[in-house]
C-alpha cells in the first residue's frame, strides 16, 4: 500500500477513512472493501469519482462527520450518517451523498443524489463507473451470488446452497 | 466481388445471406461436402475475442440482450451515447430499448397505439396494435449470440395440430424424421441432457426418443430454485377444461435439455454458471453460431463477406440469377460509405432471420416481391408471447446463480385444450427478479433511497449498514420467477411488410410490423396467469406479478405490451422467438417453402430459419431451426450433385 501520491491524489489516510466509512454504510468488512493487496483500488477510484460529483467540501464534511463518530458501532454510524430516523425526502444533502456512496459500492454505478437532480428525485443513474466497479459490485455478495457475467464459481455450484453470508464479506453483526 | 460478367460460370456453388444458426450450419455441411460457399453477412465480423463484447456489457447501464453488441454499445459512427437513429446506420436492428419507439428510434415501424382490445368481424375477442416485442441482432454470428440455450424438442402433436386438434396446420415432416434431425442438431450444439430424466414426459405429453438414443453429454444440474419448485408442486395437478371433464394434468418439474457444456466439448469449457446466457456467455460454454462458423471456415471452402447487406435477389423466370448487395464501411471521418456489388451461385439461401428474410423477399424484383405466389411471405408472424410471473419463496432459493434456466414444467405443453386455447411451457428462472423488475438494482435502490419500485419496500424504509445487507439478503435470496412461452396462433394479419417511407442508413426500406393476439392466444394468457398463481399458492410463495410493466400510468394509457382481456390487465413480453413469416407446407397455394425449406416458386432458392415454422408450439426454436437447416443442407447437397 503506497502513501500519498505526489500527483495530488488523496492521502492514504483519507482513502482509509473513506473505506472505513464505506464499510459502516454498506455493512461490509472494511478489510474486504480495502484489502492489504488491492489491485483494483476501488476505494480510491470511488473516492475520486464521488469528489468529482459532489465537490471536495461536501466530501470533507461527510468524512469529518464520520470521524467524529468513528468509535461507535458500525450500524449506529450508518444510521446516523444516513439520518434513517428522518422521513424519506427530508434527509440532508449529506445523507443523500452517503446513499450515493452505498449505491456506488453495491451497484457499481453512480446515482445522482436527489438534491443535484432537476426534479429532486433519487435513483437517477449517471453511469457504470468502470467494468471493475461492476464485477466487484457488492449487491451480488449480499445475494450470496456473483455479478451476472462474472462468476468465479465452478460447474454445478448452483445445485447446492451457497456458503454463509459472512464469507461474502458481509459484516453480519457484532461490529468489526 | 464483381458480377460474374453475367454469363460465365457462377462464382460459388452456394450463396448464403446471413451468418447465423441456419446459414453457418448449411455452410459447414456444404463446405464439408467440398462445395464452394459464400456467406453475405450484413453486420460486422465476429471479433477475435469476446472481451470487447464483455466490456460493452459490463459498462452498459441497461443490460439488455443487445447490450454487448455493436451498433448500440461499442459502435463507431453516428448515434454514440444514445439510441441510434435507424435511418442513419447501416444495419439497424430491433432492440429491447427501442420497443414502442418512433421510427427515429425503432428499426421496426409499428403502430404507436398499444394494445387495442376489440372483436373480430365474427365477434371473437382480439387485441390489435400490440407492439411486437421480440428483437434480433445483425452481426456475424447472428441473434443466437444471446440465445438462452434451452433446447427442448417439440412434442408429437405439435406437428399435427390440424389432424389432432382441427386448428391451424400440420407440419410437412413426420415426427420420426424430426427425431433424426434433432439428433444431428443435438450433436452439433452439444446438448447436455438425460433421456431417463425426460422419461416422465412420455406419459404426460407423448415425448419419445428413438431406441437407445443418448444425448451427447450428461445433464446440467438442476438449480436450488428448480428443486424448490419441484418439491413445492409435488402431487399437484390442474383440471382439464371444457369437454375434457375429469381429466387432470399433473404438474411436475423436468430438467431442461441445454446447449451448454456439462463436460468439455468442441474445445469449449464446461458451464461455470455465470447466469448471463442472455446477453452473453463470457466463456462460450454455451454453443453459439460462431462455433459452427469456425468449423465452416476450417473446411477451406467457405468465405464470409461481412458488412454486406443483401438488397435484391434477382430472378429470371423461376431461377435466381444473382444477389445484389451493398458493401458498407465508415471512412476515417465516420461517414458511412457503401458500394453496390453482386454475386452469383448455383443455389441461393436466405438465412437472415424471420423478419429480415421476409423483408429481403419483399424488396426483391423491384419491390414486387419474389417466392410469394402464396401471398404468405411476411404473414403469420409469431412469437412465443411470454407471460412472466414472480414471487418470493417462503425460504431462500438462492437465485442469481447458475445458468439462467435449468428446469421447467413441460407437462402442460399438450392436451385436448389445444382445440381452444394456447398451450405453454413454463420456464423456471434462476435470475431472481432480474427479468421481472430489474433486480437486484431496483430493490437495492428502494431500501437505500426509500422508494418502492420493487413492491418490497411498502413502508418506504431507508436502511444502511448491516441492516441493509441482511434485509436485501432476505429478499433477494427468496426471489424467483416463471416465464411462460405461449403458443401463438398463426394469423394472416400479423405481418411484416416493407415501409418505403422509412429507410435505413443504406437507403433500404425498413420492416413494418402489424401485430396482435387472437382469442386462442389470449385464452392461453388467461390460463397461464391462473396456473402460475395456483402454483405459487401451492408452494406457499407470495406472488408479486404486476399486470403492467410499469406502475399503471395516471393517464390510463397502456404501455407497450400491456393489454386488457375480459376486464383484466396483462403484460406480454417478447420471447425473442421470431417465427412464421415464410411458412412451410406441401401446398404452394398456402405455404412459401417445402419440407426442405426450398421455395415452392423459385427452384434454386432456399428460405430457412424459424420463419418456416407453420405453427410454433411451445419449444424454444433454436434446436428445430438447426434441425431444419440439416435437412436443407442435405437437399442442397443432393441438388448440386457430385
Amino acid at each position: 500500500m503506497t502513501t500519498t501520491p505526489s500527483t495530488g491524489g488523496p492521502s492514504d489516510s483519507v482513502v482509509q477513512d473513506f473505506a472505513d466509512m464505506s464499510a459502516a454504510l454498506t455493512g461490509f468488512q472494511s478489510s474486504f472493501l480495502r484489502p492489504f493487496l488491492d489491485p483494483t483500488n476501488l476505494s480510491e477510484v470511488f473516492y475520486n469519482f464521488a469528489v468529482a460529483q459532489v465537490g471536495q467540501t461536501a466530501m470533507d464534511d461527510l468524512l469529518n462527520a464520520f470521524r467524529a463518530i468513528q468509535k461507535e458501532p458500525a450500524q449506529k454510524i450508518a444510521d446516523t450518517l444516513l439520518e434513517v430516523k428522518i422521513p424519506t425526502g427530508k434527509e440532508s444533502s449529506q445523507a443523500q451523498i452517503a446513499q450515493a456512496i452505498i449505491l456506488m459500492w453495491y451497484l457499481g454505478s453512480w446515482y445522482t443524489p436527489a438534491y443535484q437532480t432537476a426534479n429532486n428525485q433519487p435513483g437517477q443513474v449517471l453511469q457504470v463507473i468502470s467494468s471493475q466497479a461492476y464485477t466487484k459490485s457488492l449487491v451480488w455478495n449480499v445475494a450470496q451470488a456473483h455479478p451476472m457475467g462474472f462468476s468465479a464459481f465452478t460447474f454445478g455450484y448452483w445445485s447446492q446452497p451457497p456458503a454463509g453470508l459472512n464469507t461474502f464479506g458481509v459484516n453480519t453483526g457484532g461490529g468489526q | 466481388m464483381s458480377n460474374g460478367n453475367g454469363s460465365g460460370n457462377p462464382q460459388y456453388d452456394v450463396v448464403i445471406v446471413g451468418a447465423g444458426v441456419s446459414g453457418n450450419l448449411i455452410a459447414k455441411q456444404l463446405g464439408l461436402a467440398g462445395k464452394k460457399v459464400l456467406i453475405l453477412e450484413a453486420g460486422p465480423a465476429v471479433p477475435d475475442s469476446r472481451e470487447q463484447y464483455m466490456e460493452n456489457f459490463y459498462l452498459a447501464l441497461a443490460k439488455t440482450p443487445e447490450s454487448p453488441y455493436p451498433s448500440l454499445a461499442g459502435r463507431t459512427g453516428p448515434g454514440v451515447g444514445t439510441l441510434p437513429n435507424p435511418s442513419v446506420i447501416p444495419t439497424p436492428r430491433a432492440t429491447v430499448l427501442s420497443i414502442g419507439g418512433k421510427p427515429d428510434v425503432s428499426h421496426l415501424i409499428q403502430s404507436e397505439t398499444a394494445g387495442v382490445s376489440g372483436t373480430t368481424p365474427d365477434n371473437q375477442p382480439e387485441v390489435r396494435q400490440l407492439q411486437f416485442s421480440s428483437t434480433y441482432d445483425r452481426i456475424g454470428g447472428g441473434t443466437a449470440w444471446h440465445w438462452l440455450g434451452s433446447v427442448p424438442r417439440l412434442v408429437p402433436h405439435d406437428l399435427t395440430m390440424k389432424t389432432t386438434y382441427d386448428v391451424f396446420y400440420d407440419w410437412p415432416i413426420e415426427y420420426s424424421e424430426m427425431q433424426r434431425l434433432w439428433g444431428l442438431a443435438e450433436s452439433e450444439i452439444g446438448v447436455a441432457a438425460s433421456v431417463a430424466q425426460q422419461q416422465p414426459l412420455q406419459a404426460a405429453i407423448g415425448m419419445t426418443y428413438p431406441p437407445g438414443y443418448q444425448y451427447p453429454m450428461g445433464p446440467i444440474p438442476s438449480s436450488v430454485v428448480d428443486q424448490t419448485v419441484s418439491n413445492g408442486v409435488s402431487g399437484m395437478s390442474v383440471p382439464g377444461e371444457g369437454s375434457e371433464g375429469g381429466k387432470e394434468y399433473s404438474v411436475f418439474v423436468t430438467n431442461t435439455p441445454a446447449g451448454r457444456n456439462s463436460e468439455p466439448y468442441q474445445d469449449r469449457r464446461v458451464c461455470a454458471g455465470n447466469t448471463n446466457c442472455i446477453p452473453i456467455c463470457p466463456i462460450q460454454a454455451k454453443w453459439d453460431p460462431t462455433v459452427t462458423l469456425g468449423d465452416a471456415l476450417n473446411t477451406g471452402n467457405v468465405t464470409v463477406s461481412y458488412q454486406s447487406v443483401a438488397t435484391n435477389i434477382a430472378v429470371d423466370g423461376n431461377n435466381v440469377t444473382q444477389i445484389d448487395y451493398l458493401q458498407w464501411s465508415y471512412d476515417a471521418n465516420g461517414n458511412l460509405q457503401s458500394t453496390p456489388a453482386s454475386v452469383t451461385g448455383k443455389i441461393y439461401v436466405a438465412a437472415c432471420h424471420a423478419i429480415e428474410n421476409a423483408k429481403l423477399l419483399l424488396l426483391s424484383n423491384d419491390q414486387e416481391g419474389i417466392a410469394n405466389k402464396s401471398d404468405q411471405v411476411g404473414r403469420n408472424l409469431m412469437d412465443h408471447v411470454l407471460y412472466l410471473a414472480w414471487a418470493l419463496a417462503p425460504a431462500p432459493v438462492w437465485g442469481y446463480r447458475g445458468p439462467l434456466a435449468t428446469g421447467g414444467i413441460e407437462s402442460l405443453r399438450d392436451g385436448e385444450f389445444r382445440t381452444n386455447r394456447a398451450a405453454f411451457r413454463m420456464e423456471i428462472g434462476n435470475e431472481g427478479w432480474n427479468f421481472a423488475c430489474g433486480d437486484p438494482y431496483t430493490t437495492t435502490l428502494d431500501f437505500v433511497t426509500g422508494t418502492n419500485g420493487s413492491q418490497l419496500n411498502p413502508g418506504a424504509t431507508r436502511l444502511g449498514g448491516t441492516a441493509l445487507a441482511m434485509t436485501l439478503n432476505d429478499r433477494l435470496t427468496r426471489q424467483f420467477r416463471f416465464g411462460l412461452l405461449l403458443e401463438q396462433a398463426p394469423q394472416a394479419d400479423n405481418c411484416v411488410t416493407i415501409d418505403k417511407n422509412n429507410t435505413d442508413g443504406l437507403g433500404i426500406p425498413r420492416p413494418h410490423v402489424d401485430y396482435g393476439l387472437d382469442k386462442y392466444t389470449l385464452e392461453g394468457f388467461r390460463v397461464a396467469a391462473d396456473t402460475c398463481s395456483a402454483i405459487f399458492q401451492q408452494m406457499g410463495a407470495q406472488e408479486f406479478t404486476q399486470p403492467t410493466v410499469n406502475p399503471y400510468p395516471p393517464d390510463k394509457k397502456p404501455g407497450p405490451g400491456d393489454f386488457n382481456y375480459e376486464g383484466k390487465m396483462y403484460h406480454m413480453y417478447g420471447a425473442g422467438h421470431i417465427m412464421g413469416t415464410h411458412r412451410m407446407g406441401t401446398d404452394p397455394c398456402t405455404s412459401v417453402v417445402d419440407a426442405t425449406q426450398k421455395s415452392h416458386d423459385v427452384q434454386n432458392l432456399w428460405i430457412v430459419g424459424s420463419g418456416s415454422f407453420p405453427t410454433v408450439a411451445t419449444a424454444n426454436p433454436t434446436l428445430t431451426i438447426m434441425a431444419l437447416a440439416f435437412k436443407s443442407a442435405e437437399a442442397i447437397t443432393a441438388a448440386l450433385g457430385a
